[in-house]
């Protein structure tokens, strides 16, 4: 082996083998350049925001004259409730969806399924957005709000006067459509990650076949489905068309699921071209930088998961 | 299956006599400890044949297996022994292999339109190549798990058939005060008598051991073949092996698997452990067994 | 064996069989129950998942339909309550846009994978996590990361400002893709090559790059297929209500694109321009429809080539 190695070494000093090797390395500098400057320049946009208003912009909520909100307050609300409403539909209806095409559906069936469950993920978000907004937006603002509001104890999330159907609750609604492809995926991922003895240990225990999904393939595949939860919130969080579309970018706290709110990234989409250069400008790049903090903690905790889980799982 | 005349053994019979003789040695005398007479059948296995997807892995297999004995099925890979043993707790239902003839656990059919394959597992239990505790379950949540799965909560009960589950494994000693910790903790023949705990457990009447120690170093493999003589007062065990002086060591029958002429599985002799191996009836088998100890 | 408690006598172990025996046949039917109820929710599941997927593909194609024409795709977009427009401008636009992008992003994500894969180390680690930051950074930073370094210094909008933005988006996907499939291909072929004698290059070049073809094919075109559909990078750049009265072609003008189209008309109030979004979706919809399809069938295909 030492052999080949130094022929190796010799046949690197040519010519062509060095220019290939330059071109990769000058193909990472660039790349790693370009990152360096996208959060540079998101920095520096938003600066003159942070200048005036310091730390209080990532908390404060009040308008100024101009109707632009100073602090990221209200965003930063409106974005945790939708991921929070779209995360409480998408995990169950993932992880069902998943253990279903996984490992309870006939082969037959899964197969052409599970490709229809990745398209879903091919949908733009832009038409996903306009469907939310011509079709649902109607549909929720005439059916379901009333609906959600006649619920006994769940209605009081719901009350307030309803505004239209563009609201947090929808926004939510959408998101969950969404992120729903990402969540099937990465649990079916964690399932098949479980090892094929686990599952026949239990069935020859005696296990029911559900028995042997519910006892030896979710707790193995259990942070692998943690992982795949944090990745979703991930996308959630960062999703802005879609969002801006349906869910009424009104600069305030919501009163209730059924009202109109603004996230982070659907803020940034309705003012951003508005804005007018300067501060206010600073202010909207600003949220940017905020979104940009919150997907960073989300998503530098789903990629530990992930590590964890594959230096735990260990390579054969 | 021809039945060959002993003169058509051929003449290097005397040639391994010596090797023979050792595998012979090692054999235990049937039946020591036991009241002699006609033993019960525990398992009853009659014209078995086991098909995947059209090409059949094995055929034709008729087999008693006597209770509270140690049956080897001993033969090269491939020659479908693991494939048959599977077939007896219906672990096929779940890969899509088709079964024909019968397989009769006592009175039960097991494969009887009206039987359930989850009730004949919980009296068969399984002990697997590869130590294969649960990866995510605490070392007392695995022996307890087959309980769970067959729906006894009673905590009392739990514990008190873990530890005797965990005894009869000889491993209570060794995890008595860390019962709590992972199943990954311990080492790999500690691993596989936590599998054997846990199958012990459901307390079955059959234990089915598909090489149960092939993954595991000599002295690990020690301590499992002298577990499964300690277990065979209690249980029939089935020991699928590659391994000849495993098979000499703690079995009482042995039936050797050789692949027929159009390379499907087929069991070519059965009998007491010490005569297969001293004196097989079947040509087949002398070249295979001398082929095999040397 | 030790027959010291009574635990270990054999009428204990007959009495816990007897139990065990017992509750595995009471509880059996209880147990098959609640098997066959977790099933009937995972398909309620399944279904809940699979039916936005069918409401959504079903109604674009319904009301996208209605607005297909050949004027629609020869046209140009007409001012607001001009009836008869078409998104010729659009396709386009988008064309231009995503090609420029495609031209950066492919052989820069090419060249940063093969590093990648040649010279694993704390360079690679480095690159990675950069990979890693870019991927896990929602689109609509790229849009105001153009805005700041191509609109500003050039003093307007460009479609040449929306293909660095979805060029930045592709890169990660490029990267990881790429690795991905270059890291399948088994490393005896690998070894094979460099026994022989052949430069470290040479092997990289030739064994590794033909043998991950089918997955450089696949995770290209999901990518590009991911550009194609996405609007916040490009919304802020390229020129929005420009309603040009011919098609553009130069990227350093501004140009128009199918999903800010969208987005744009969408948003409308007049029933025309919402009919006209619904017909610009399913355009868009079957465009990237068909790009993720042919990637999986492209896959499909030369595995079993391969095979």
């Amino acid at each position: 082996m030492a052999g080949v190695r130094e022929a190796l070494d010799r046949r690197r000093g040519r010519p062509g083998g060095r220019l290939a090797g330059a071109v990769r390395w000058v193909g990472a500098g660039l790349f790693v350049a370009v990152v360096l400057a996208l959060v540079w320049s998101l920095l520096a946009g938003a600066e003159p925001a942070f200048a005036r208003d310091g730390l209080r912009f990532l908390w404060g909520g009040s308008l100024d004259r101009t109707g632009t909100a100073y602090g990221a307050g209200p965003f930063v609300v409106g974005t945790l409730l939708t991921t929070a409403v779209a995360l409480l539909l998408a995990v169950p209806v993932g992880i069902g969806t998943a253990a279903m095409l996984s490992e309870l559906a006939p082969r037959w069936l899964a197969g052409p399924l599970s490709i229809l469950v990745d398209l879903i993920a091919a949908v733009p978000s832009i038409v996903v957005g306009l469907f939310g907004l011509l079709v649902l937006s109607p549909l929720f603002g005439r059916d379901v709000g009333p609906f959600l509001k006649e619920l006994p104890l769940l209605g009081r999330l719901f009350g307030g006067t309803l505004e239209g159907g563009s609201s947090v609750l929808l926004a939510g609604v959408i998101l969950a459509v969404m992120i729903l492809p990402t969540m099937v995926a990465l649990t079916r991922t964690a399932f098949a990650g479980v090892a094929r003895a686990d599952r026949e240990a239990a069935l020859a225990l005696g296990a029911t076949r559900w028995q042997v999904v519910r006892g030896a393939v979710i707790p193995g595949a259990r942070s692998g489905i943690r992982a795949a939860f944090t990745l979703s919130v991930g996308r959630a969080v960062g999703e802005a068309i879609a969002v801006a579309l349906v869910i009424g970018n009104r600069p305030a706290v919501p009163h209730s699921l059924l009202a109109p709110g603004a996230t982070l990234g659907s803020y940034v989409v309705t003012q951003f071209s508005e804005a007018a250069q300067g501060l206010p400008r600073a202010r909207i790049v600003g949220l940017v930088v905020v979104l940009l903090v919150l997907t960073a903690l989300v998503n530098g905790a789903g990629a530990l998961l992930l590590r964890k889980r594959t230096t735990a799982g260990g390579t054969p | 299956m021809p039945s060959p005349t002993p003169d058509t053994i051929p003449t290097t019979v005397g040639e391994s006599a010596g090797l023979l003789g050792r595998l012979a040695g090692e054999a235990r005398p049937a039946g020591d400890d036991r009241a002699a007479g006609p033993s019960e059948i525990a398992v009853r296995l009659s014209e078995v044949s086991v098909t995947f997807g059209g090409h059949p892995a094995v055929r034709h297999v008729t087999l008693d297996l006597p209770a509270r004995q140690v049956t080897a099925l001993v033969g090269p890979s491939g020659c479908g022994k693991t494939t048959l043993l599977r077939a007896v707790n219906r672990m096929h239902d779940e890969t899509g292999a088709t079964l024909s003839g019968t397989i009769h656990l006592g009175e039960l059919d097991v494969y009887g339109p009206e039987t359930r394959p989850e009730l004949v597992r919980s009296r068969i239990g399984m002990v697997f190549q590869r130590p294969n505790p649960f990866p995510t379950m605490s070392i007392f949540d695995n022996v307890v798990s087959g309980l769970r799965f067959n729906g006894i909560r009673n905590r009392a009960l739990l514990a008190e058939a873990a530890e005797a589950a965990l005894v009869q494994a000889a491993l209570w000693d060794i995890v008595k005060d860390r019962l709590q910790h992972s199943a990954l903790e311990l080492s790999g023949g500690q691993q596989q008598r936590l599998c054997i705990a846990r199958a012990l457990a459901v307390e079955p009447e059959v234990l089915l051991m598909d090489e149960p120690c092939s993954a595991l170093d000599p002295i690990a493999t020690g301590k499992i073949e002298a577990l499964i003589s300690e277990l065979r007062s209690e249980i029939t065990i089935v020991l699928v092996t590659h391994n000849m002086f495993q098979a000499a060591r703690v079995s009482d029958l042995t039936g050797v698997f050789l692949l027929d002429e159009d390379r499907v599985g087929e069991l070519v002799e059965v009998g007491p452990t010490a005569e297969v191996f001293s004196s097989p009836r079947d040509p087949r088998t002398l070249e295979y067994v001398t082929g095999h100890i040397g | 064996m030790t027959l010291a408690a009574p635990l270990f006598t054999d009428e204990a172990a007959e009495a816990r069989r007897r139990l065990v025996r017992g509750s595995a046949l009471r509880t059996l039917g209880r147990r098959r129950l609640r098997g066959r109820i977790a099933t009937a929710l995972c398909a309620l599941a399944l279904v809940l998942a699979l039916a936005p997927l069918a409401a959504l593909l079903g109604y674009t194609a319904y009301r996208g339909l209605g607005s297909l024409s050949v004027a629609f795709f020869v046209h140009t977009a007409t001012p607001p309550g001009i009836p008869g427009g078409g998104i010729a401008d659009a396709i386009v636009g988008t064309l231009v846009i995503v090609a420029l992008a495609v031209l950066a992003a492919v052989p820069l994500g090419l060249a940063v994978a093969l590093l990648l894969v040649d010279r694993p180390g704390r360079v690679a680690g480095v690159i990675r996590f950069a990979a890693d930051v870019l991927t896990g950074i929602p689109s609509i930073a790229l849009g105001i990361f153009a805005y700041a370094v191509v609109v500003r210094p050039m003093g307007g909008f460009s479609g040449l400002a929306g293909s660095v933005a979805l060029a930045v988006l592709m890169v990660p996907i490029v990267i990881r893709a790429d690795e991905e499939a270059m890291a399948a291909v088994p490393t005896d072929l690998r070894e094979a090559g460099l026994a022989l004698g052949a430069p470290r290059s040479r092997v990289l070049r030739s064994v590794v790059l033909r043998g991950a073809v089918p997955g450089l094919v696949t995770g290209n075109l999901l990518a590009l297929a991911r550009a194609v559909g996405e609007t916040a990078p490009v919304l802020f750049v390229i020129g929005v209500g420009a309603f040009g009265s011919r098609v553009g072609w130069n990227p350093l003008h501004p140009l128009a694109a199918m999903p800010v189209d969208i987005y744009e008309n969408g948003t409308a109030a007049f029933p025309a321009q919402q009919a006209g979004a619904w017909g610009t979706a399913l355009v868009l919809l079957l465009f990237v429809l068909l790009l993720s399809v042919t990637a999986r069938i492209v896959a499909a295909r030369l595995n079993r080539k391969a095979r």
